[in-house]
């Protein structure tokens, strides 16, 4: 528990705290509508999707190819704005930043997992989980201690020195996590976290998750094609032609 | 762990390309060096000529010749300490006909003390004044030639036809860059005897030592107006200019070497950008990752200049440490034993390694800028998607 509490330590700026009287949801969105131009059509992704995502849920996003799933996350994560509507998260309205407010918002309150780990591979593992902590002006071994943090948080602190092409394909993705929960962030949205991993790789994952969860309290917003990794969500919602049904 | 340190670790991330590439544009920088040297080397002995020298020459052209009275009226113009006279004689040794040297005909004494840089032991000074066929050499030419003290050398004349032999009176060194220690001199006297009646009398340029550096000119141009109203009109410049005047001949060439050197640093440009757009394209992936987790496109923009200026360094490091056994030692002192005449001092100058270090980094960094805009400007949704 004192690396937990360690590993959530506020690094820079103010935390999310729900206004009085304000909805306990830390994600909400209304009417948001997302359109992309194919050269002369207009395709319509998300069609006045309404959602709301209370503080300290774990959910599993799920649908078809091309239902706008990563594109529902992406909005949620800060990576792009809604063509319509509103989306509220963190207690921040998204779709009236600028690009360099919304970069502040993903340092400070999104911790991102991808399918394919995405980690730098001329970057050690724990060189990897300190990026997030470079945007903030913590000193060098404030850095390194909350980086060392995060990866025995994931089971890691072995592999610390350890290339990404050192390691498994689930230590990759656990390098990841760390690398997602290092900054303390609100919430931790999930692409697909397990795509790329085998059954038992995929488990320890979602065990992690659960445990963030769990233990740590964070919202967990997660893209998943499999439904065993669906199970393991508090809530699961299904997405169809950009709409929630 | 620091930003920079993300740019430096990219730079070595493929080292076989990186070792290529860095190759490439040091071999670039190695030309650019060597091409500069050349320029600097060519003007090098107008630019350390001596202040107090004025050279009087025929008004058209230096080839053309003066009558030798001329001398004596130049020693009256006030303000001229001495001076003396020589010929170009343009002859070469039998045995080398391809091997260039200078070799003049001069008046010894006069000339020892108009050029004072120029270092000849007494006994060898003594034997030159009173061996009408007695010539001193250049040690660099002496070791060239295989010659000593004392030994007899002919030389095949073209101005001035047929077999020359001369007596090796003594070897002389110099103080000053500028005077090729790789020179021919022997007695203008003895020239001059052998000439048909007509072509008696007759001298290339005049060397004089005036007063005062500061009032070079206007003695310049005294001397000038008493020849004005003669049929043979002179012009008299700075030693300085009158070296300038000689390389003019040669400026096509020193334009056309300036202009490679610029082409060979656009090639060193090309070489890095398309480095820098591979290695782009190939992490547009990480710079998504970078931008999602809170990196600015400003960030993006600086690890790829930074990675860039990584290459410059290196490229231009290498390439100076190639240039100085190279360039200096190896190309340098060939140049310099057997090419005297135009280099006769081929050293590497610290502006030119100091330019060469600066726009391999200023260019590499001039390669990355279009990549780096790119780069930031991408989305961050459609780069992810894009190699995911």
């Amino acid at each position: 528990m004192t690396e937990a509490t360690q590993a959530t330590e506020e690094p820079k700026g103010t935390p999310y705290r729900p206004e009085k009287g304000a909805s306990p949801a830390i994600i909400e969105l209304r009417g948001v509508r997302k359109e992309f131009k194919r050269g002369s059509e207009q395709l319509v992704v998300l069609n006045g999707l309404d959602l709301e995502v209370p503080e300290g849920s774990f959910e599993a996003l799920m649908g078809p190819s091309g239902s706008g799933k990563s594109t529902l996350l992406n909005l949620i994560a800060g990576l792009d704005k809604p063509t319509g509507g509103s989306a509220r998260v963190a207690g921040q309205e998204l779709s009236k930043m600028t690009d360099g407010e919304l970069a502040k918002f993903r340092a400070r309150h999104i911790g991102f997992i991808f399918q394919a780990y995405n980690l730098i591979p001329v970057l050690t593992a724990l060189e990897n989980v300190e990026l997030p902590l470079l945007l903030t002006s913590l000193p060098a071994a404030e850095r390194k201690k909350r980086s060392q943090t995060a990866l025995r948080v994931v089971g890691l602190e072995e592999r610390m020195s350890h290339y990404p092409r050192q390691l498994s394909g689930g230590q990759e993705q656990r390098v990841a996590v760390a690398r997602a929960i290092v900054n303390d962030p609100t919430i931790i949205v999930a692409d697909e976290p397990t795509g790329d991993l085998d059954r038992k790789a995929a488990d320890e994952i979602l065990d992690l998750l659960g445990r963030l969860n769990q233990e740590f309290k964070k919202t967990i917003l997660m893209v998943t094609h499999d439904p065993a990794a669906a199970d393991r969500a508090t809530v699961l919602r299904k997405l169809d032609k950009g709409t929630l049904v | 762990m620091k930003l920079f340190l993300i740019s430096a670790r990219n730079v070595l991330r493929n080292r076989g390309r990186t070792f290529l590439t860095v190759l490439g544009a040091a071999v670039a920088i190695l030309a650019f060096i060597m091409l500069r040297t050349i320029l600097s080397a060519w003007t090098v002995a107008a630019e350390y000529a001596a202040k107090d020298r004025i050279a009087t020459r025929h008004k058209v052209t230096f080839v053309m010749q003066l009558p030798k009275r001329y001398i004596d009226t130049i020693r009256e113009t006030p303000g001229v300490k001495k001076a003396t006279w020589m010929n170009w004689f343009g002859a070469r040794d039998p045995k080398r006909p391809d091997d260039f040297f200078a070799n003049m005909a001069v008046d010894p004494k006069t000339f020892l003390e108009v050029y004072d840089e120029v270092v000849v032991a007494d006994a060898d000074k003594q034997r030159w004044y009173e061996d009408r066929q007695g010539a001193i050499i250049g040690a660099n030419l002496a070791k060239k030639m295989g010659l000593k003290v004392g030994d007899k050398v002919t030389l095949e004349g073209s101005i001035y036809p047929g077999d020359w032999t001369f007596n090796v009176s003594g070897i002389y060194t110099a103080t000053r860059k500028s005077f090729d220690d790789s020179q021919f001199l022997f007695h203008w006297n003895y020239l001059n005897d052998s000439l048909p009646e007509r072509r008696r009398d007759e001298i290339g340029w005049v060397v004089s030592r005036v007063d005062d550096p500061g009032k070079g000119a206007s003695i310049s141009q005294a001397i000038d107006s008493v020849f004005d109203q003669r049929d043979t009109q002179t012009t008299t410049m700075s030693e300085r200019a009158m070296n300038l005047s000689f390389l003019g001949m040669f400026s096509a060439i020193l334009t056309a070497l300036d202009i490679v050197s610029v082409i060979i640093l656009a090639i060193m440009m090309m070489i890095l950008g398309n480095t820098i757009a591979m290695g782009v394209r190939e992490r547009t992936r990480e710079f998504a990752v970078l931008r999602a987790i809170g990196f600015t496109p400003g960030h993006v923009r600086t690890f790829i200049i930074g990675e860039a200026a990584f290459f410059g360094v290196l490229s231009g490091v290498v390439g100076v440490l190639l240039a100085y056994p190279i360039v200096q030692q190896g190309m340098g002192r060939w140049l310099e034993e057997n090419m005297g005449g135009f280099f006769p001092y081929f050293r590497i100058e610290p502006m030119t390694v100091a330019l060469a270090l600066g726009l391999s980094v200023a260019l590499g960094i001039g390669a990355s800028l279009l990549p780096a805009a790119r780069a930031a400007k991408l989305p961050v949704t459609e780069a992810l998607r894009r190699v995911a």
